[in-house]
This record gives structure tokens, sequence and C-alpha cells, in this order.
């Protein structure tokens, strides 16, 4: 009990956005729900890519190129070896972690620029080499999947609370609500014991990390084989919820997607991703529809708004972010919340220059 | 007649941590000036503020005109060359490249002559020209530092520990043409220096650093026959 | 016999695109240490300035030079309007400015001139002339030749001229270029100019074969890329040769290996990249970074 009063008001926040998620497919329409999975996978994938940008300190501009391998790995085990699908959720996790892992080993030989370099590459190429094995892949065509029936006993709940028939779509928003929950829970507890502090020391200062005797290779080969695990899961459902993969549903545009997310969010943190993935996600599609819909704004404005299309929008907003808040979302809560603090206590108000971008814990 | 440079109640340091509280000293027209102190006592920061290379706060005046709030670069342009510590070689570039970063700023007719001048007084930077700066001996590049301040055709020159690291012989012909080029061009000198004896010298007066503050100041020789003040202050 | 030199000589048309690109890539990392992962977009947004001029009725003769010269004052604009309020941030966030300027600019190409493909003109007749047997389009030599003055003229201005030497000074020793009055920071927008202008003239050489759409020069960017790790990011001769190497492997193996065929030609970029990378991180003509402790 005494743990329960006491415990950070953090904790709390957690659980009522648990709850929030979980209940949300009994409120809005089976295509809202499926639009807000679509959003959790990308928190899934940016899950995995904070814990190699964020906590060791390596950029990756090439995580859709996992995604990629995730969604095929399953959309191929399910089409031609007829695995039921949920089976191959951890499959693809392992298998693109594992190549995710072997990745890591000569990217300890890049900086971060040249790192940052190849992986866009990678980016880029995807498509193409994705391609190439037509008999496995299905070539430019992709491979269709059909989208499974929810179980029994979840179509009775639904029913029981909702009244209403659970679709395909919602049964899969719970499928990847309970991966994410899963998986964001496993980062949390990685960054908090052993592994995480080593990734940060690695992240801080390689060498002065290698001289305390953290394992600097090993961890940040680790940091890769898990990221990518991350992004191999998160491709699987997506190739669940959507039913289709091709080539061409994992541009580069995908992997700048993710890492922005993260950036966005703010790295080095546990709810960052999941901000993150939400403005990386719906905030194309809003500033087609939100902004005409203001009228503070004039029209002239939203009109060029409108037809200039996401793109522009999207971009400056993110050069206006890494201009006023690098730390992203949760490093502007941190400094909001410091601040406030601060007066609360009425301590003096001393200049203590900007946030690092360090660690920020749940 | 004013100083040429005047420095009033500067106080400068390094994010939280203050190193100058409060240093005022001068630099007379072709006057040498030596700045002494032990390690720690604020020298380097206080060529740093002139250049504005860390935030100050006091006042500091060249030829009358006060140089707040302005960058380095244009301190700098106002006529005042600054051989850092480390000496600020180039290294990615030839001797004679850094020699032009020395000149590439002034319009007038004299630069050959002044080149001419830099290569009597340092003929190894004649021969070496086209190399690399990064293959000069450490003297050598004390030389080119010296010679390209000399090229910019400075009013004043602040030079920050000029014999670091440089063999005995090699520091006191730097120091009888820094003593040339103050005599025959009239360029004033402000000198940081460990070395003080060698400092005393050939400057005309001191100032005694000490924890950010100026402790003693004065005419050099007469700084120079104090016992007191040599052992106390300048160790020797 | 012919056939390889055909194909030598296109390779080294499509090699002057890649070095010019990775000219201007090498510029801004020389001056900031930063990749420009927005070069590529602003290089194809400079040539639909250029074809939007040309479309006015200016000759091509006309056209071009203008577009270096407004390219210039965008890379100028772009340093001082962007990138100074970043400039000390660290490399993440610097990369993900860049990549919001790519998909601003790409966004915004879409925005004024569409995304139907269009054909861009090109001085250069594609009748071919006959050299050693073989047959080469003046396209090709154009390109060639096109590429090759303003490398030249590159060259010229950072390694003659008085401005070209602040330049460099200001890249490698900024703070040492500054006790010598050299305005560091207008020599940073220099350099973002003149990397933009580079840049345009990669994108004007490439529309007429690529045809002119607002992505035409995401794949562009990754064989810069390739040319750039190749001859050492730091060396503008790298860009150089490194560019001239990676068009002749790249239309060399398209063309002899059968299973790269058209497609996978990215991925021989990418090869190259991870290959360098790997074996020899600083390229041909790259020097050994110093690991500061």
């Amino acid at each position: 009990m005494q743990r329960i009063r006491s415990a950070p008001p953090r904790y709390w926040l957690v659980l009522v956005a648990v709850l929030f998620l979980a209940g949300l497919p009994t409120v809005v329409t089976s295509f809202q729900a499926s639009e807000f999975g679509g959003a959790l996978i990308l928190a899934i994938a940016i899950m995995g890519l904070n814990v190699l940008v964020g906590y060791s300190g390596q950029i990756s501009l090439g995580h859709g190129a996992f995604m990629a391998l995730g969604a095929y790995t399953s959309a191929v085990l399910v089409h031609k070896y007829k695995l039921d699908f949920l089976a191959t959720i951890p499959i693809a996790g392992v298998v693109t972690g594992v190549v995710g892992f072997l990745f890591g080993i000569p990217a300890l030989r890049l900086s971060a620029l040249y790192l940052a370099l190849a992986t866009f590459a990678l980016a880029v190429v995807t498509p193409s080499l994705i391609k190439r094995p037509e008999a496995l892949t299905g070539g430019v065509q992709g491979i269709l999947l059909i989208q499974p029936d929810p179980p029994q006993f979840m179509k009775d709940g639904f029913a029981a609370i909702t009244g209403t028939a659970m679709t395909s779509d919602q049964w899969i928003y719970y499928v990847i609500l309970i991966c994410a929950l899963l998986l964001f829970w496993f980062a949390w507890n990685l960054v908090r014991h052993r592994p995480g502090r080593a990734m940060r020391a690695v992240r801080d200062g390689e060498v002065a990390a290698a001289a305390s005797g953290v394992n600097v290779s090993g961890y940040k080969t680790l940091a890769f084989g898990i990221s990518a695990f991350y992004a191999g899961v998160a491709g699987s459902l997506f190739a669940l919820s959507t039913g289709f993969v091709s080539p061409d549903t994992f541009p580069v545009g995908l992997s700048i997607q993710l890492l922005v997310g993260g950036v966005v969010g703010g790295l080095a943190s546990i709810p960052g991703p999941l901000l993150g993935a939400i403005f990386v996600y719906f905030l194309p599609i809003e500033s087609n529809q939100w902004v005409p819909s203001q009228s503070w704004i004039p029209t002239q404005v939203a009109n060029t708004v409108v037809k200039a299309g996401p793109a522009v929008t999207y971009g400056a907003v993110l050069i206006l972010i890494m201009i006023f808040a690098p730390n992203g979302i949760v490093g502007l809560v941190n400094v909001g919340y410091s601040r406030l603090r601060r007066r609360l206590r009425g301590a003096a108000d001393r200049e203590t220059g900007q946030v690092p971008p360090g660690p920020q814990t749940v | 007649m004013p100083a040429l440079l005047e420095l009033e109640e500067v106080r400068a340091g390094y994010g939280q941590t203050s190193v100058l509280h409060g240093v005022s000293l001068s630099v007379p027209e072709a006057g040498i000036v030596s700045l002494l102190g032990a390690n720690g006592a604020g020298k380097t920061t206080t060529l740093r503020a002139i250049t504005a290379g860390v935030r100050w706060t006091g006042d500091i005046r060249f030829g009358g005109r006060s140089l707040r709030r302005m960058s380095t670069e244009d301190v700098v342009r106002c006529g005042i060359a600054h051989v850092p510590e480390g000496r600020g070689i180039l290294t990615e570039l030839t001797v004679d490249e850094n020699l032009r970063l020395g000149s590439h700023l002034r319009r007038d007719a004299d630069v050959h002559k002044d080149y001419d001048l830099v290569f009597e007084y340092f003929p190894v930077l004649k021969e070496r020209r086209r190399l690399s700066a990064s293959t000069l001996s450490g003297g050598e590049q004390q030389m080119l530092a010296i010679a390209r301040a000399l090229l910019m055709r400075p009013r004043l020159m602040l030079l920050d520990e000029p014999s670091l690291g440089l063999a005995p012989m090699v520091v006191r012909s730097i120091f009888e043409i820094i003593r040339t080029i103050n005599q025959e061009r009239r360029v004033a000198v402000l000198l940081v220096e460990q070395n003080a004896g060698l400092a005393l010298e050939l400057s005309s007066s001191a100032f005694v650093l000490e924890v950010g503050r100026v402790a003693v100041h004065g005419d050099s020789a007469e700084l120079k026959g104090n016992e007191s003040v040599r052992r106390s202050y300048l160790g020797y | 016999m012919q056939e390889f030199l055909q194909q030598l000589v296109s390779g080294l048309a499509s090699g002057g695109i890649f070095a010019s690109l990775a000219l201007a890539l090498v510029l801004i990392y020389n001056a900031m240490g930063l990749v420009n992962f927005a070069q590529g977009e602003m290089a194809m947004f400079a040539t639909f300035i250029a074809f939007a001029l040309i479309e006015h009725g200016l000759s091509y003769w006309i056209a071009f030079p203008l577009t270096l010269l407004l390219a210039f004052a965008g890379g100028i604009a772009v340093q001082r309007i962007v990138i100074r309020p970043v400039e000390r941030a660290p490399v993440l966030t610097l990369v993900i400015v860049t990549l919001g300027l790519a998909t601003l600019f790409n966004g915004a190409a879409g925005f004024l001139f569409g995304y139907v493909p269009r054909s861009f003109p090109s001085p250069f007749s594609v009748s071919t002339v006959s050299i050693f047997g073989a047959y080469a389009s003046y396209q090709d030599l154009g390109v060639i030749g096109v590429s090759g003055v303003v490398l030249l003229l590159i060259y010229l201005l950072l390694q003659r001229t008085t401005v070209g030497l602040t330049m460099r000074a200001a890249a490698h020793h900024p703070e040492a270029s500054r006790l010598l009055g050299v305005r560091v920071s207008w020599m940073l927008a220099l350099g973002w100019g003149l990397a933009s202008a580079v840049g345009a003239v990669s994108g004007i050489m490439a529309a007429p074969a690529l045809l002119l759409e607002p992505d035409m020069m995401q794949t562009v960017i990754i064989y810069a890329f390739a040319a750039a790790v190749l001859g050492g990011i730091e060396s503008p001769l790298g860009a150089v040769v490194g560019g001239l190497i990676v068009g002749v492997t790249v239309n060399l193996a398209g063309a002899y290996l059968p299973f790269v065929g058209g497609d996978l030609q990215l991925a021989v970029a990418l090869a190259i990249i991870v290959g360098v990378l790997v074996v020899k991180p600083n390229g041909l003509f790259g020097r050994p970074a110093v690991r500061r402790v």
C-alpha cells in the first residue's frame, strides 16, 4: 500500500495512458482504431531506434530497411509456409534482430556521420533490394495477406462491452497494443539497469567508458540488435495491419520518419517515442484537415499550407523544432517541469545553461 | 596622452568560474608592457578578453574606442594582432598561406616591403615557404606566428608566452626581433610571459597578476631591482 | 571494345554529374563537418528555377549562369537563416535539420512546379561523334566538358585566390582564423553558397537524361555520397576523382554484370560506400582523423 501511495506521479500517468489506449477501440470507429494502431507501430519502431540513437549514441537513417525485413519475413512465412500470423511476429523480430546485430559489427568502425550516410544509402536502396529476389518477395507486386479474424473469446468480450461485433482491425489493434506494452516495458527495464547505464556511458564518451571497463563494442552491437528487433516486430505488425507488403511501402521517407519521430519526441526517454510517433503519423494528415478549419488562420495562409502539402509544413516544423526545442517534446516538458518545481520551491533562479540530451527517466 | 590600450576593472571568466576579478592596466603608444604572474593568475584570460575570446565586463578601450560587444574579427581589424598560447598556426596550410592570411586585409602598397622585412628577420620562413606549416619546429612556428602578426601591420601585438617550449638561444633571438619591431615600427606590445626575467628586460613597465587582480605594477627596472617583489611574485 | 569505350564515356559523363554534387558535399563538410543531406534536393530546386527561366524565354546559356548566381544566393540564405541558429548543436540535430530542409525543398518543388516529369532542354545535341571508332554522344561530351570547367574554376577559386584562402582557413581553423581578422561566419555562408551553385550544375547536367521532377536527385545524391566517401570526404580532388570512378564503375557494372542490370546499380553505390568505410574510411585522398581524447 505504501509503494502505491508514494509512487511518483509519472507512474499514474502511465497507468492512465495504458487504460486509455486499451479502451480506445470501444469508443472510436474501427478505422480510427487502425490509425492509432499505425501510430503505435511507428512508436515501437521508434522505441527501437531510440535505444540505438538515444541511449547508445549511434545514428541510423536506415531503420525502414529493418522494418521491411520484419514485414517481409512475416509475409513470406504466412503466405508461403502458412504459419499462423501471431507466431511469425517474434520470429520476424528475432531474424531482424540478428541481422541488425551483424550489421552493428562493421558499424563499429564508422563515425556518427558516416554511419548516418551509410544507413541513408541503405534506406534508399532497400526498395530495389526487395524487388530483386522475385520468387521470394513477389517482386514489384508484393505479397497480399488475409487478415485474421479475432479469436472467439475476444469477440465475446468485446461484444459484451460495446455491443458491437469486433472487426479484424480492432483485434489487430489489440495485438499491436500488447506488443507495444511488452516492448516498452522491456525497454524501460533495459535502460534502468546495467545495459542501459552501459549504453549511456558509451554514448557520452566511448574512451571514458572503455577506460571504466565497459565492453563498448559489445554494447554497441547489442544496441543495434535490439533496435533492429523492435523494427522487425514493428514491420511484422505493419504487414499484419495493412495486409499488404510491397517494395514501395518502405521508401527512404519511412526511415527518415522514424528518426524524426525519435528526435521530436525526445531521445533517451521512454515516452518520447510514443509522442514522436503521434507527431510523425498525424501531422501530415492533420495539416491538411486541421489548418483550414482554424478560423484564426487567414484563408490565404491556410490555402497555401494545404496546397503546399504536408512535406513543406513537415520540413518547416521540423527545422523550427530543432532550432527551438532540440531535446524534443520530452525535453520541453522536462525543462518546463523543472522550472515549475524551482518556482514552487522558491529556489533562486540560476542560469544553468542548456540541458544536455541526457537520460530522461520515465 | 591617453594610452593605446586601457583595461579598467575588467572581470571575465568561463561559465560559472570567474577568473579575472577587476584587472586594470594600460599599454602606452609604442610601448612594451609585460603581464606576469603565476599559472592560473589570469594572464591568458586577459589577452583573450581583449580579443573577445571570452566574455568580459568592465571597460576595454583601444585607441580611445571601447571594444565592448565587438567580435574577435572586428577587434583584430582595429589593429590588434594576437599571437595566442599555442601560436595559432594553421597547420593545414603552407607557410606562405599562413603569411598571406596575415596580410590579407591590407590594401596599402607597403605589403611587399613588409614581406621583405619578415624574410630578413626570419630567413627560414623564406626557405620553407611552400611547405606545410606543420613541418616547422616549435621555434620556427613561433617565428611564423610573429611574422604573420607583423604582416598585419598592427598597432598593438598581444604575445602569449612566446618563449614556451623554445630553446634559450631561439628565445633570445625572438625577443631581439620583438624589440626591433617595437623600435623600428612603433608597434606596441603586451607580453604575457612566465619567464619574468626576460620579460622585464624587454619591457618598460609590467603588471603582475595574482588570482585575477593586479597585485603589483610599475616600471620594469624598478620591479627587477625590488628583491621582495621578485621573490614573492616573480619566483626568482 | 567499341561498346566498352561508349560505356566509358557515358560513365565519365555520369561521373561528372556525381563529381559536381560530391564536390558540393565536400565543400560543406569542410566548412562545418556536416554532410548536407539536402544537397540533392537543393540542386533539384535550382534546376527547376533554371527550367522556369528558360520557359520564360531566356536562352540556355543565360539561364544557366543566372541560375548558378541564384543558387549561390540561395545557399547563403539557407546558411544564414536555417543553419546558423543550430551551428553549435550536436551532429544529430544538424542531420535532422538538413533532412528537414530536404523535405521542405522537395515539397516546395512539388507545390510550385508539380510532380509531372518534364523534359529539360540541353544545349548539346544527342547526335554522336566518332572517337577511336566508338560513338560518343555530344550530350555526354558536353556534360564532361561543362563539369570539368566548373570543377576547374572551383579549384582555382579555392587555391589561388585570397577569398578561397580565407574560406579554407575558416573551415580548418576557425578560431585561429578569427584572430587573423577572417569573418568566419561569412566564410561559412560563402561555402554554402558555393556548394549550392556547384550542386545546381549537377542538377542542370542531370536533368536532360533523368527528366525533371522533384524526386530527380534522390538517386544522384547516393552516387554523390559514394563518390565523396571514395575520394575522402574532406578532399575536393577526391570528390572529383571519386565521382569519375563511381560513374564509370556503376555504368560498367550495369552493362556487363547481369545480376546488377539496371535496377541494382544503386546497390553498387551502397556497396562502394560500405566497402570504403569498412576498409579505408578516409577514402583515397583523405587524411586519417586524429582521435581527440
